[in-house]
């Protein structure tokens, strides 16, 4: 997502490192983010694999299938994303606008399917204190979405900002870097708990 | 006075190839799926082979859809840090909770 502002004519003095420190901000906070994710992910699996506790477990109520769409979904949430981007790179508005809501559409079907998984599950009698494997679940995923929460709701700051002042200029372009930035990074995140905590044994 | 960036934008991939790679996401994702279900006739060979899947996808959506790829270098140093650091509190929990208790 490289100089976005730049191309929109917003030139500013916020560089010391030949990025603009917004951006390198974002960049330094989304590394934080793996320790953040990191500890959630290593909690799960230390007690994934526990012997002798009660209640079901995550991995024997998981239905691959339906998390595999969701999965698709995230996935294609950061085409449209990019898409988005590339857009306002060519200063259409439009189509800047359509790729937002898009993007934030789909971060919605996501987030209805973990809402239809936890539900489920709920319902299949593992709760936040069933044992200790179904916690951790709960945390990491529970923290995930909130995330993708968040970022839809950036989403929908910026398509209304476009669609109240007609574009989005400067500044604005900026914010839909980083806005982007921290969506494919809610996307690499799922990427690795896909993988970790639903497909491998 | 710092260098301004330079606008780099039109070295990223163009639309066509962001949807051939996410074509190549999906087809990765669904592999995926398919190395889950056998993973009772290939035993142990499903859990590396999940993990080069979701490395590649990683590395894809990260070099091309982040663009990181096209970015100054020192930001792969900070972003791969986070990463590596992220790596280091599993294996630093593993030791303290499973092995150090072993060693009495």
């Amino acid at each position: 997502m490289a100089d976005l502002a730049h191309d929109l004519g917003h030139h500013d003095e916020h560089e010391s490192l030949g990025v603009d420190n917004r951006k390198l901000a974002m960049w330094v906070f989304l590394a934080s983010e793996f320790m953040f994710f990191g500890a959630l992910i290593s909690t799960y699996l230390l007690f994934k694999g526990k012997e002798g506790m009660a209640g079901p477990l995550p991995r024997e109520l998981y239905d691959i299938p339906f998390t595999s769409v969701s999965s698709f979904v995230l996935l294609m949430s950061s085409l449209t994303m990019v898409l988005a981007h590339n857009a306002l790179t060519r200063k259409d508005q439009p189509a800047t606008r359509s790729w937002l809501l898009a993007t934030a559409l789909l971060g919605m079907v996501f987030i209805a399917g973990q809402f239809f998984e936890f539900a489920t599950f709920i319902e299949e009698g593992m709760t936040m204190r069933t044992n200790a494997a179904a916690s951790g679940f709960y945390l990491l995923t529970g923290f995930h979405g909130t995330h993708v929460l968040i970022g839809i709701i950036m989403l929908l700051s910026l398509f209304g900002i476009s669609r109240r002042q007609g574009s989005l200029s400067g500044g604005q372009g900026l914010n839909l870097e980083l806005v982007g930035l921290y969506w494919h990074f809610v996307d690499i995140i799922w990427i690795v708990i896909f993988t970790v905590v639903y497909l491998i044994p | 006075m710092s260098e301004p960036a330079q606008p780099e934008a039109h070295h990223h991939p163009s639309p066509r190839q962001y949807v051939q790679i996410a074509l190549l996401l999906a087809v990765l994702t669904g592999i995926e799926v398919g190395l889950y279900y056998t993973e009772p006739t290939f035993g142990r060979l499903v859990t590396p082979a999940l993990l080069i899947l979701a490395a590649i996808k990683f590395g894809l959506v990260v070099g091309y859809y982040m663009h990181l790829k096209y970015e100054k270098r020192f930001l792969t140093g900070f972003f791969g840090a986070g990463f590596i650091l992220a790596g280091l509190v599993y294996a630093v929990v593993l030791v303290s909770v499973l092995i150090l208790p072993r060693f009495g």
